[in-house]
């Protein structure tokens, strides 16, 4: 019987430096060596979207998308948009906006309700969080009309749309940007970054949206994981070049892959 | 058992040893066993997810309720999702095949969401608007391109200026696919990032746990 699944060897390998290398700048970390990271703008902009809020008397909307967790494509942004989410839950309750959270899936609702509450009791202000009204679950399929309906009614004043992305994006993203809101969207989902991109003020687009999270988290080892990560990019433009060149060469190295 | 055993150690311990499990089963042949026992924890997702579901169900009925007693704006939609809920509730728990539970997903269900999906063709045209006007050089770049591609997809396009099919197919395998596949990349790695902070127990605050740490300077 092979050791390894036919065909996984390279991913394998990959995996395995990438992890290597994440671990390495992470446990540098450990011992007081952090990487300089070049600061996302978007952190800037949460504090911003939420100070607006609190000057206009006006809500700020977390949004996710679609939150179904029992897809992993779905799984990952989601969980980087709840370390997010426990940031600026905690600075809206720091300044005083109004925090809307609507869920439409179960188990992310119960995880969202979970983040904001004690994010409301980490800044002394468990009071300010409404177990009903904070984060709402509205059930997928009804959420779109609420959303669009009570958007208008508050007029939010910022909103922000992190996670993972579907037909949603357009609407949603139109009408917070016909009401006024102030926005930051971020999505890894391709085929919806343009939109984001083009509706929103602000936007993190694709590996943006997990590096958010752990800029966010104040926690050095966890932003220089990120490091790590380009050690990825490096191995990738590597490849790349390898792969391109023997392509022009005509050699085949579909062998590797079967490996 | 302490608190902080149950609360932050378990959850973060079970993540780490399950999640280390599927991705050995993914790389490396393993015993029947194993993969059975890893398809029973994969199962385990739906059934925790769908009690989170009658959790929110529950909560959502309660804060209508609420809405009712204390005669909100438009409480009276409220009685509506009472109504509805109730109805489909006792159908569904009676017979999920039931003819009348089957109807009211297929006849109302089920045209609303196919209605409020269709909203999407209107906003991407006032989305498309806001893209499409060319602010600053990268904005003109976008409106130019997505032009030509858009010329090349509809028939009137190549009946026009035909040379707009070879140009659009080629904006869509070479600098559309470089610049997806660039992101599938770094999407791919921010996923893997992701997973050892998780896995090392460094990122729990999926969890709604909190644990001060010093301000990153």
């Amino acid at each position: 019987m092979a050791l390894i699944i036919a065909g996984r060897m390279l991913a394998l390998v990959a995996l395995l430096i990438i992890v290597a290398a994440i671990l390495f700048y992470m446990q540098r970390a450990f011992s007081g060596k952090i990487p300089s990271l070049r600061r996302l703008s978007a952190v800037d902009v949460i504090a911003e979207i939420l100070g607006r809020c609190v000057e206009m008397g006006k809500p700020a909307w977390y949004l996710f998308g679609s939150v179904d967790m029992t897809t992993p494509s779905i799984l990952a942004p989601t969980v980087a948009a709840f370390q997010t989410l426990a940031y600026t839950a905690r600075m809206a309750a720091r300044l005083g906006a109004k925090f809307f959270v609507p869920v439409n899936q179960g188990l992310a609702y119960t995880m969202a309700n979970d983040i904001v509450q004690e994010a409301y009791r980490a800044e002394g202000k468990p009071e300010a969080f409404d177990p009903l009204g904070t984060v709402m679950y509205l059930p997928s399929g009804a959420d779109r009309m609420y959303i669009i309906n009570h958007m208008w009614e508050e007029q939010v004043a910022g909103a922000f749309f992190l996670g993972s992305w579907y037909h949603e994006a357009v609407i949603y993203t139109e009408n917070a940007a016909r009401v006024g809101a102030l926005m930051l969207g971020g999505t890894d989902t391709t085929h919806n970054i343009p939109f984001l991109v083009a509706i929103c003020d602000y936007s993190v687009i694709g590996e943006e949206l997990y590096a958010l999270g752990a800029y966010v988290s104040q926690d050095p080892t966890q932003s220089s994981s990120l490091a790590g990560q380009d050690i990825g990019k490096y191995f990738a433009i590597i490849l790349i070049l390898i792969g391109a060149i023997l392509a022009t060469a005509g050699a085949s190295i579909i062998w590797l892959f079967k490996m | 058992m302490s608190s902080r055993l149950v609360k932050i150690s378990l959850p973060i311990w079970l993540t780490s040893i399950f999640g280390v499990l599927m991705i050995i089963e993914f790389f490396f042949p393993m015993p029947a066993e194993i993969t059975a026992t890893n398809t029973t924890l994969r199962s385990f997702v739906l059934i925790v997810s769908a009690a989170a579901l009658i959790l929110g169900t529950v909560i959502l009925t309660i804060a209508h309720v609420r809405r009712i007693s204390t005669r909100k704006p438009e409480w009276y939609y409220s009685i509506i999702y009472l109504i509805a809920f109730a109805t489909t509730a006792v159908l569904g728990l009676s017979s999920v095949r039931e003819t009348n539970f089957l109807w009211i997903y297929n006849n109302m269900t089920s045209p609303i969401g196919a209605a409020l999906y269709s909203l999407t063709a209107f906003y991407i045209t006032s989305a498309a608007y806001r893209v499409f006007r060319a602010r600053n050089w990268n904005a003109a770049v976008l409106l130019i391109t997505g032009f030509i591609v858009l010329m090349m997809l509809i028939p009137v396009g190549a009946a026009i200026f035909p040379p707009v099919v070879p140009i659009g197919e080629w904006i869509r395998s070479f600098p559309s696919s470089a610049g997806f596949r660039g992101m599938i990349i770094g999407t791919s790695l921010g996923t893997v990032g992701l997973g050892v902070r998780i896995y090392t127990g460094r990122q729990k605050e999926h969890l709604g746990i909190r644990e001060e740490r010093k301000e990153v300077s």
